[in-house]
């Protein structure tokens, strides 16, 4: 078990380093630069204080110089400062990353409350009209896009009932993004659950667990339950690497103060330590939470850790 | 007995309840709910009559400050919030007219080179200190410092050295700068204290009508009222400190939830989408504002070098085929106006009745005609590209404006980028002359007519600049004030309009729009949209 894990935190290492190199190498053909960016709005510089503030920047040196700077910046700790404000990077991401990761967790969680006990009443109904209609559910869970559901949430519980703010922080203001992502993302772990469980409610030794008479919660929560959940472990990492990503837009609908409208707002002003910090984050949060999953894994499923 | 121990178990000690009976424990649990649910409509209420209390007011912007330093930040959301916290040293008038700021008078020398601006006595920062000729003099400093990386260095003018002597600040310029005060009334502008740069981290710390409470980046800007503001704005009616105590600027990205927020009375003051605001318009429990004083002008321009667009006429009948009136009755809701010169309405030496007389006017049949006459015709047109970037209002205008140009004879396909990607896209194409031609639009703002000069003047913004003539034209605005100025800002005008270098379409264009609840009394938009508290009240 050491030897997996020391060989899963090496390739996480190794990821994340290369996420590093190839963004600081990507960001450069995204057309336009943080000067022309600022440019956008009011025009008052002339092409030479323009030229000048790039060489100040450090936006003039050739594309690997400037990658290689960052990469063993960030490899001190250094994260840079953000050109725009001139604050530090991992401050400002430090000050947002605990928002996002609650509100992916609180995501995770609804889709997961939703999702499994929807998956398994599919997989035991297999072929019937309740196994169809959850399906259905889970196909449109899947379709909708989030932020859609987003706003018609919005409009039910924040504009008509008064329920929930329509923006803002706190545990109130949680709730309603954290049931658009779970509500969307729920599909894929029902889906998951369901055929997880179809597959091995066929297994032998589910036949022989109910020919020893076991009782038929028994043989569902002991005995399917478990190999279930590996499949559904193994497609969590996915999901929340998902999750992360999708939820760039549900943090906009929602005013969200998540790392995710940070990045956008970078991207929009080129601000180039900004986004390769929220990079670099974010990557390794899914690296991260991969490896971890990974590791769980091997916790869940014995034959793994013979294999090694 | 039983019932106020019920209680107490269902408070304290909720795992010994299993063992009492269970009405007791379903009685517990409603007791409960019915507590808790009065406790969620209670916070509901305080959420809604938060909003209407007299002393506070909530902003919803799309998008937060990118910083509240007044040297750095160069957007519109930036200046709106540096434009609270930070005053001028001048102000206009909504005449373009220059007024006292932070200087009670200025003078300048005969040869044009040497400003003396007299600091006003008594005024203090927000951190008790006083703001003097020294502080003043040490803003100077710092927004010219190329270590600043100022987006508007440019635009402070050609400042040789500054020094301060008793009350005075004594500015000297390496050449005459006719735009200086004009420039120094803008929110661009803005005069720090010397505790904003006392430490290493940059602090907001100014003279303006609010002080910064709290700055939570890309959620609130908390600004509190400045009790010893005294008041120079000839905008603002209130002499003295803001009626209002507090003012936050929320942010709330997406348009449709910033109208659900003022709708549901979370926020006083909305920047509302362009199409809500049409409706809102006729709702009486809102009321919508217009930036009368944006300073913004929207043009349309031409690869001017590639041929056919180097031939003025194709360009002109290019401009009679654009109804603008449509694009602002149609795609802009009619909240906007449609403007006949280079410059924005209302800024110095800008004549309007002037302008209609040097430009195309809207003539389809004409331009029909002219592009006949070259060999193009809507069975032969000309292709070209129409090269835009994405903002509320214009993604409708570039569509008409399709259609406009193709009944004149001419093809255009939309290419519609993202504002930093557009900009860099220009000034590589504005550099050819052997690709496809292409019409393009695009927005500029300011106080002073002289954005023409970083827009024209040779290489100009994004290699617009267009020949020796008109860079003769604008230099030479710049060394001359006064009636001399104005004439000479419209000579650049006139060229820049009969030779059809640019079409002149609306005015303004973006982020010019805000809208709040009917209880608002008092709220007022600035030079260059920014946003005016001082005279707000909050009526029941």
């Amino acid at each position: 078990m050491p030897a997996i894990i020391a060989k899963r935190v090496l390739t996480a290492l190794l990821t994340v380093l290369a996420v590093i190199v190839l963004a600081g190498i990507l960001i450069h053909f995204v057309p336009g630069d943080p000067v022309t960016a600022m440019m956008a709005q009011s025009v008052s510089a002339t092409p030479e204080a323009m030229a000048e503030m790039r060489s100040r920047l450090g936006l003039d040196l050739p594309v690997w110089e400037q990658v290689v700077r960052y990469v063993l910046d960030v490899v001190q700790g250094d994260f840079g400062r953000t050109i725009r404000g001139n604050e530090p990077v991992a401050h400002l991401l430090l000050l947002r990353l605990p928002n996002t990761f609650i509100l992916a967790v609180s995501g995770l969680a609804v889709a997961l409350v939703i999702g499994v006990p929807l998956g398994f009443v599919a997989a035991l109904n297999r072929g019937r009209a309740t196994d169809a209609a959850v399906m259905m559910i889970a196909v449109l869970g899947v379709s909708v896009p989030g932020f859609w559901l987003g706003l018609v949430l919005i409009k039910i519980f924040a504009t008509d009932l008064h329920w929930f703010p329509v923006a803002g922080s706190g545990w109130r203001a949680i709730i309603l993004p954290a049931m658009t992502l779970g509500l969307c993302y729920c599909a894929l772990i029902a889906r998951m659950t369901r055929s997880a469980l179809v597959e091995i409610l066929s297994e032998d030794y589910i036949r022989a667990a109910r020919a020893k008479g076991l009782r038929e919660h028994e043989v569902l929560l002991v005995h399917a339950l478990r190999p279930a959940l590996i499949s559904i472990v193994t497609v969590l990492g996915l999901v929340f690497a998902y999750l992360m990503g999708g939820q760039v837009i549900i943090e906009n609908v929602f005013s969200w103060n998540g790392i995710g409208r940070l990045a956008i707002q970078a991207m929009l002003e080129r601000d180039y330590p900004m986004i390769q910090g929220f990079i670099v984050v974010f990557a390794s949060s899914v690296v991260v939470v991969t490896m971890l999953i990974d590791i769980l894994y091997g916790l869940l499923d014995p034959r793994m850790r013979k294999k090694s | 007995m039983g019932h106020e121990k019920a209680t107490d178990l269902c408070g304290l000690k909720p795992d010994i309840v299993v063992t009492k009976e269970k009405g007791n424990i379903m009685a517990c649990i409603n007791r409960y709910l019915k507590t808790t649910f009065r406790a969620l409509a209670l916070g509901g209420s305080i959420v809604i009559t938060g909003a209407a209390a007299a002393s506070e007011l909530t902003v919803a912007r799309a998008v937060d400050a990118d910083s509240l330093d007044p040297h750095k930040a160069s957007t519109t959301q930036s200046l709106q919030g540096t434009s609270a916290i930070f005053d001028t040293l001048l102000t206009m008038g909504a005449d373009g007219s220059i007024h006292p700021g932070l200087a009670s008078a200025w003078e300048v020398s005969q040869d044009g080179l040497t400003y003396t601006f007299t600091i006003r006595d008594g005024i203090k920062c927000h951190d008790g200190t006083t703001f003097d000729a020294a502080a003043a003099k040490a803003s100077f400093d710092r927004a010219l410092d190329p270590t600043t990386l100022n987006p508007n260095v440019s635009a402070w003018g050609p400042i040789k050295s500054t020094e301060a002597n008793g009350n005075h600040v004594v500015v000297k310029l390496s050449e005459r700068y006719g735009p200086f005060t004009s420039f120094l009334t803008s929110i661009q502008a803005g005069f720090i204290c010397p505790a904003s740069v006392a430490d290493k981290e940059f602090k907001p710390i100014g003279t303006g009508p609010f002080k910064l409470e709290s700055w939570v980046r890309n959620d609130r800007i908390v600004l509190t009222a400045n009790d010893a503001y005294v008041n120079q704005n000839p905008l603002v009616e209130n002499p003295g400190r803001p009626y209002i105590d507090k003012v936050t600027l929320k942010v709330i990205p997406e348009a449709v939830a910033r109208m659900a927020a003022l709708r549901a009375g979370e926020v006083d003051i909305v920047e509302p989408s362009l199409e809500e605001a049409a409706d809102l318009k006729q709702d009486s429990a809102y009321k919508v504002y217009s930036a009368d004083l944006s300073g913004q002008q929207v043009l349309a321009a031409f690869t001017g070098r590639i041929p056919p667009l180097d031939n003025p006429e194709i360009r002109k009948a290019i401009g009679m085929a654009m109804n603008k009136q449509a694009y602002a009755d149609i795609a802009f809701e009619g909240l906007v106006s449609t403007a006949n010169c280079t410059v924005a309405p209302n800024l110095f030496g800008i004549d309007q009745g002037l302008c209609a007389k040097w430009g195309v006017h809207y003539d389809p049949e004409a331009a029909k005609a002219i592009m006949a006459k070259a060999g193009y015709t809507p069975e032969h047109p000309l292709k070209v590209d129409l090269l835009v970037h994405k903002l509320p209002g214009w993604d409708q205008m570039h569509q008409i404006m399709q259609q406009d140009l193709a009944a004149i004879g001419v093809e255009a396909d939309i290419q519609t980028r993202e504002v930093a990607a557009f900009f860099d896209f220009m000034t590589q194409t504005n550099l050819k002359t052997d690709i496809k031609p292409a019409v393009w639009t695009m927005g500029m703002s300011g106080v002073d007519p002289d954005y023409m000069y970083f827009l024209w003047k040779r290489p100009g913004f994004v290699n617009m600049g267009i020949n020796e003539q008109l860079d003769q034209i604008l230099t030479e605005q710049r060394a001359l004030t006064g009636e001399a100025r104005a004439k000479k800002i419209q000579e650049g005008d006139r060229y820049l309009l009969e030779n059809a270098y640019a079409v002149p379409l609306l005015s303004p264009g973006w982020n010019w729009l805000m809208a709040s609840s009917a209880k608002i009394e008092g709220f007022k938009l600035g030079w260059m949209v920014s946003l005016i508290f001082n005279d707000v009240r909050v009526s029941d």
